[in-house]
Order: C-alpha cells, then sequence, then structure tokens
C-alpha cells in the first residue's frame, strides 16, 4: 500500500513538506493497519479488501451495505477503499503484477478485455452454482454476456448504468411542450427532439441565449449513443481493423455540430459546465448516466424528470455501461468463499444500489414495487434491452483518448466530421497494428 | 596528519552513506533500470514476454506527433512560467526585504502560504475559480460583461494554467531570495551611497551580481521544475482542451499507466530528463561566464 502511493512520479511532483493532508493520509494508513491486524488478530475474521471507484455519493451507499454485510457476518472483515477510477486502474494493474491485488474489485465491462488477457481476473462459474448460488436467467443476457470471454464469465455485473434523458419539466411548460394534462410532451425521434429543443432554446439579454433546448456533456457516451443509432461501425468484430471513419459516423457527429452551429439549439459543449447549466435550470434536455441522478436530486428547486434518449436515427441503441464485481485470479480459502459470499449479499441487495442512482441487472427485483417507486431509474431502465457497451478492446483507453480527441475536434468546428475520424482511424489503427506485433 | 585526515574523510563519507544509500537505492538504480527498460518492447498487458529492441522506443518517439505536441505544451509551460515566476519573487522578496524586519515574518508567510496546499487542493479550488459558467472569476468579469473561457479554449488553458502556477510556486523562490538579499552586507549599499548610486542603478550594480549565486540555483531548481509540471495540468485541465495542455510527464504518465506501454513509457521519460539536463548545464554555463 505505501509502496503504492509513493510512486517515483508523485514523489517527484509533490514539492512541500507533508502537508496536512498528507499525515491525515498516514493517519488512516496507520488506522488501516490497526483494522487489518485486528482482522488477522485474536479473532477468526476473513478479511476481504474491496477497491472501487465510488468516490461520489454511491460510495456512501456501498460503504452502508458493506457495513450492514459486517454486522451481518460476523466471521468476515469487509475493507473497501475508494479512490478515482483512474487511480484504481493504476494501483490494480501496479499490485496486481506484485502479486498484491486486493481480493475483490470492480471493473467496468468497458474494461474487462485487458483485465482478463493479463490474467488478473478468476472465473465465477463454478462459484455461480455453487452453495451460494445465483440464478443467472434472472441476470440481463446481454448484460451477462459482456463479461464473458471464451466461455467463461469474469465478473458478476451489479448493475447497468445507461445513459437516459433527463428533461426540465418547467423549462417544457415555459415552451408549450405539454399536453393537454400539462403533462410534457416527452420527444421519442428525432422530429420531436429537435422540435421541443427549438422551441426551449430562446436568446435571452444583449442577443445572447438565455436557454438552451440541449447541451452535450459527456461527448464520448452522448456520440457513441447518436453513432449507433444512425448505425455506425467503429471495429471489424474481430477487432483487427479500426473502421470509425465511414458515413453513418460521420453523418451522426455531423448531426450533432449541426445541433450547435446550423440550428443553434445548444451550446458549445464545455465539459462538465454544461451539466451545471442544466442543474441550473439553463437547459432543457440533456443525456447522462444513471449515476448522474443523485447530483440531480440534491437541487431542489430543479423540476426534472428521467425518460428513455429519443432514437434519432434508424437504430435503437443507447450507451450504457456496468460495474462488475471481480475476484483476484488466485483467489484461495478461506478469502474465496467470503468474498463470493459478499459479492452475493451485493446481487441480492441490489435494490439498495439502485437507490443511490443505479439500474439493478437482476430482473426479479426490477419487477419489484420498490424499484418501479424509482421513477427516474425504471424509465432508464426500460432501455437495457437496447444497451451498448464500448467496444471490447485491449486498448480500450487508447481509443477513448483518440475518439474523445476526434469529437473535441469537430464540434469546436476545428476540423469537420470527416477529417476528425478520419485522423483517429488512422490512429487506431496504428494502434493496432502495434498491438498485434506488426507496428 | 595523513591518518587524522583519512579519518576526516571517513567520518564525512559516514555522514552522507544514509542519504548515498537512500540515494543509490530509489534514485540511481531505477534510473538505472528505466534505461535499460527503454531499450525493450514491454507491455504488461500483453501475454509477450519483453523483448530487446534496441533504439526502436526511441525511434518511435522521435515520430510521435503526440511525442512533439507534448514537448511543444512542456516548452510553452516553461517560457511562460519560468520567467514571472522568477521576477515576481524577485519583486516580492525586494518588498519584503524593504519593509523593517519585524513585520517581514507575516508577509514572507502570506506569500510562502499557497506553496504549502498541496496540488490536488490547489488544482481543485483553480478548477472552481476557472469555471467559465459559474466561478469567481467570470462571476466578477461578468459584472462587466466579459467571459472568459479559462480552461475551456485550447488558446486560454496554458495561460491559466500559468497564473495558476505563478500563485502556487512564487512563494519558494521569493524566500530563497529574500535569504539572498539579506546575505548582502549593507557596507555594499552604504559605499554606494557615497558614490551617489540611487534606485535602479543600486539594484542593478550591486543587488543583482552579489544575488547570482541564489538566482542561478532558482532558475535551475525553476526551470527543471517546470519542465516536469504534471500535477496543475493535471487536476485542471487534464491535458485539454484537443490536448493543448498534455505536458510531456503526462504523456509519460498516461503511456505507463494508462496504456501499460512501460519500454515507450521509459524511453520518453529518458528524453525529458536529456532535455532537462542540457538546459541546466547551459544555464550553469551561462552563469560562470558572465
Amino acid at each position: 500500500m505505501e509502496r503504492d502511493s509513493l510512486h517515483p512520479l508523485s514523489q517527484r511532483l509533490t514539492p512541500p513538506p507533508p502537508s496536512r493532508r498528507e499525515l491525515m493520509a498516514l493517519a488512516t494508513l496507520a488506522a488501516g493497519g490497526l483494522l487489518t491486524s485486528c482482522g488477522r488478530g485474536g479473532s477468526t475474521k476473513t478479511v476481504v479488501r474491496f477497491w472501487n471507484g465510488f468516490t461520489g455519493p454511491d460510495g456512501r451507499t456501498m460503504l452502508r451495505m458493506v457495513q450492514r454485510f459486517n454486522a451481518q457476518n460476523p466471521d468476515v472483515q469487509v475493507v473497501m477503499q475508494r479512490m478515482d477510477w483512474n487511480t484504481c486502474y493504476n494501483k490494480l494493474f501496479v499490485s496486481g503484477l506484485g502479486g498484491r491485488a486486493p481480493e475483490l474489485f470492480v471493473v467496468h465491462t468497458r474494461a474487462m478485455e485487458r483485465f482478463v488477457r493479463a490474467g488478473f481476473l478468476r472465473s465465477n462459474n463454478d462459484l455461480i452454482t455453487g452453495v451460494h448460488s445465483i440464478d443467472t436467467r434472472d441476470l440481463d443476457s446481454n448484460v451477462w454476456q459482456g463479461v464473458e470471454f471464451g466461455g467463461k464469465h469474469y465478473g458478476l455485473p451489479l448493475d447497468c448504468h445507461a445513459m437516459g434523458m433527463y428533461f426540465n419539466r418547467a423549462l417544457f411548460q415555459k415552451a408549450g411542450m405539454v399536453d393537454r394534462q400539462g403533462n410534457p410532451l416527452v420527444p421519442t425521434n428525432r422530429e420531436e427532439f429537435l422540435h421541443v429543443i427549438k422551441e426551449i432554446t430562446h436568446p435571452g439579454k444583449e442577443g445572447k441565449a438565455d436557454t438552451w433546448g440541449f447541451v452535450l456533456t459527456n461527448w464520448e457516451s452522448n456520440l457513441y449513443t447518436f453513432m449507433r443509432q444512425f448505425g455506425g461501425e467503429f471495429f471489424t468484430p474481430d477487432h483487427s481493423k479500426c473502421v470509425l471513419y465511414n458515413p453513418e459516423n460521420i453523418e451522426a457527429l455531423q448531426f450533432c455540430v449541426d445541433l450547435i452551429r446550423r440550428y443553434k439549439v445548444a451550446p458549445q459543449p464545455e465539459y462538465f459546465d454544461s451539466w451545471i447549466g442544466f442543474r441550473q435550470g439553463k437547459v432543457g434536455i440533456v443525456f447522462e448516466g444513471i449515476y448522474m441522478l443523485a447530483d440531480l436530486q440534491k437541487q431542489k428547486d430543479l423540476d426534472f424528470s428521467g425518460a428513455p434518449v429519443p432514437q434519432v436515427s434508424q437504430h435503437k441503441a443507447v450507451w450504457a455501461d456496468s460495474h462488475n464485481l471481480c475476484m483476484r485470479s488466485d483467489l484461495k480459502e478461506p478469502e474465496l468463499s467470503a468474498t463470493w459470499r459478499f459479492i452475493k449479499y451485493l446481487s441480492d441487495n441490489s435494490l439498495d444500489w439502485a437507490e443511490g442512482g443505479q439500474i439493478p441487472v437482476r430482473k426479479s427485483l426490477r419487477a419489484a414495487p420498490r424499484f418501479e417507486s424509482m421513477k427516474v431509474q425504471s424509465a432508464f431502465a426500460k432501455q437495457i434491452p437496447i444497451v451498448n457497451y464500448l467496444p471490447r478492446l485491449p486498448f480500450i483507453f487508447e481509443f477513448q483518448t483518440e475518439f474523445n480527441l476526434a469529437l473535441e475536434k469537430a464540434l469546436r468546428g476545428r476540423a469537420t466530421p470527416a477529417e476528425a475520424l478520419q485522423n483517429a482511424e488512422t490512429r487506431m489503427n496504428g494502434i493496432i497494428a502495434r498491438d498485434r506485433g506488426n507496428g | 596528519m595523513t591518518a587524522s585526515r583519512r579519518l576526516r574523510a571517513l567520518s564525512g563519507y559516514l555522514f552522507a552513506l544514509p542519504y548515498l544509500t537512500l540515494f543509490c537505492g530509489f534514485v540511481v538504480l531505477p534510473l538505472l533500470f528505466g534505461l535499460s527498460l527503454s531499450l525493450f518492447r514491454w507491455e504488461i498487458l500483453s501475454a509477450r514476454p519483453a523483448q530487446f529492441v534496441g533504439s526502436a522506443n526511441y525511434q518511435e518517439a522521435l515520430h510521435d506527433p503526440y511525442f512533439w505536441k507534448a514537448l511543444f505544451a512542456t516548452f510553452r509551460f516553461v517560457m511562460l512560467a519560468v520567467p514571472p515566476t522568477i521576477c515576481l519573487a524577485l519583486a516580492i522578496a525586494n518588498g519584503i526585504h524593504a519593509i523593517p524586519r519585524k513585520r517581514q515574518a507575516f508577509y514572507r508567510a502570506a506569500y510562502f502560504l499557497p506553496t504549502v496546499i498541496t496540488i490536488s487542493v490547489a488544482g481543485i479550488l483553480w478548477r472552481w475559480f476557472y469555471n467559465s459558467e459559474f466561478g469567481l472569476f467570470n462571476a466578477y468579469l461578468g459584472q462587466v460583461n466579459i467571459k472568459v473561457p479559462w480552461i475551456t479554449d485550447y488558446r486560454w488553458a496554458m495561460p491559466s494554467i500559468v497564473l495558476m502556477t505563478l500563485w502556487w510556486t512564487v512563494g519558494g523562490p521569493m524566500v530563497a531570495l529574500l535569504a539572498g538579499l539579506q546575505n548582502i552586507p549593507v557596507a555594499y549599499y552604504e559605499a554606494a551611497a557615497l558614490d551617489g548610486a540611487v534606485g535602479w542603478r543600486v539594484f542593478r550594480h550591486i543587488t543583482l551580481p552579489l544575488l547570482r549565486p541564489v538566482l542561478l540555483f532558482v532558475m535551475v531548481l525553476n526551470i527543471t521544475g517546470a519542465f516536469q509540471v504534471f500535477g496543475q495540468v493535471y487536476m485542471i485541465t487534464r491535458g485539454g482542451p484537443e490536448m493543448s495542455t498534455r505536458t510531456l510527464v503526462q504523456y509519460i504518465y498516461e503511456t505507463a499507466f494508462n496504456n501499460y506501454r512501460m519500454g515507450y513509457a521509459s524511453a520518453l521519460s529518458w528524453l525529458l530528463f536529456l532535455v532537462i539536463a542540457l538546459f541546466s548545464v547551459i544555464q550553469f554555463r551561462m552563469m560562470r561566464e558572465q
């Protein structure tokens, strides 16, 4: 642990003497050491270390679940550590190489491939039919397939955080986009979508638009959705070639550029600021993940609701990812059964997890009245059959870098959609060639 | 005589030993390991074992547009950040030096304070300041109808990072320069006053030359530090927009820990090391020749 955090880079980059933050970190480490030694000492508790990137409100939800499990299972002590996803993945790889990986950790479906390929994960097919069995027919089949590699499953999906449409009810009302009963006219296709956002957009003072119909917050998930809806492909099925530069993807990207430049119903995308715009009630519609729900619920004066993303072209598709509970490949008893018991506990209780802004992937749980009372979650959950995960690539982060750069250039008008995508495709094919050993 | 000298030398080495051990264990060895790694193709992800490739990683770097882009961004940061930092630190140090000793401690502490804040905290703080919709700066500028795209426009992002860096790091050089100023014997100033020198001429012909060793020290530290800029950029812009602020260290970091290409990342690190070494040598030469 200590060796990981004293990374040579961070050493060189932190100039001042120990700050309060660092002292606190030391104190936490010491406390953590105490905890572990307690577990190994007098009592017979089995310690399960659990790493994840739930640093937002989801982390508090997860912490409550961990505490409840620990209380109900006196022989097991789950010790959770939260860090931002980038750090989490880096530490997982470094600790995995050193043979010190935690017993349990969370991996996104998009990142599974590289972990499987590195041999870090343990398949769970023997456990799922064992003593603490889980009926896999209760899991959504497409989500369950997301963790399957060569006939084996390497993680248990806890949720499916699909993207969905959040809309501002007050702005719909103001623009007259309501039916006779005063319910918002929720757009479901391209015409309705364009109509609504045009009606909501209106200029404020000094010629500047005050209210926007739509804004792109997360370019990657938004454009991935649009491109899939237009029927665009990203790679050949065997991932041997990138085919990002194709008419469907260009059309989808052009559609978004037009929203900004031609129809002027969306402002220039500005990272996270755009999301703030929606929170402040200045934007009619955004497409964001279900995990942003908790952020909106804090905003008491915002009258919002959720619905599936409109279908703007001929295909049904929406971006999603899943959090998968994964085990270290060399896990032995007694940690193995303790870890699996905890995994099953989380899955069985994933309605608690859903409460914090997630969609469980156990169909039986989604059928419960408690889930139906979670309005936004159940609206987004309707999209589960049509969710699209990012392509499963070992070099997924490099793909994301290139893809985002292309989108940024096109959306800011620094390149045409065709130029931007062609450039990214060329770079990606170089990376594939290198990965396959020809480059 | 010789015996006692040898003993003295031995005790010197003994004093240096703890540091030397750590230095070798944690700096020299990793450096050499990195150098040998840079000659291998080693991607943690792939099942393929590490493979000796000679200078292939270095050749790849020379043809890698992202390397050049990152190098350019790094140079841009150094050029924009170092001169203002040194000048500002010198100006503040002179100002503090001029006020009575009793009150100096307060100002010294006040200017040094930001340096004590860790970069993660300072970075988050400034990201809020720079937010174009609800940030502090644009809130004030908005009152005169100005809206600056601080970190969302590729032209503005780097200067914004530099501004933040100035606030964050000016304290260190300032303290060093202040100590240097206080070490200049008063006799020189008295002699100059007798000769009728005042103001700028005193500063130009007495303060600056006598401050040269400290200035060199501060400049070398500042420039090597600036070449390794990472924290601010990573916290505030993540290298964006359009990679305009992605510096070499961030590129190295991402190559090693996002893409797991250890050999290539090591080669990039050594290239950065060469650039920094080159600049340090030039500076020492320049200061010596004057």
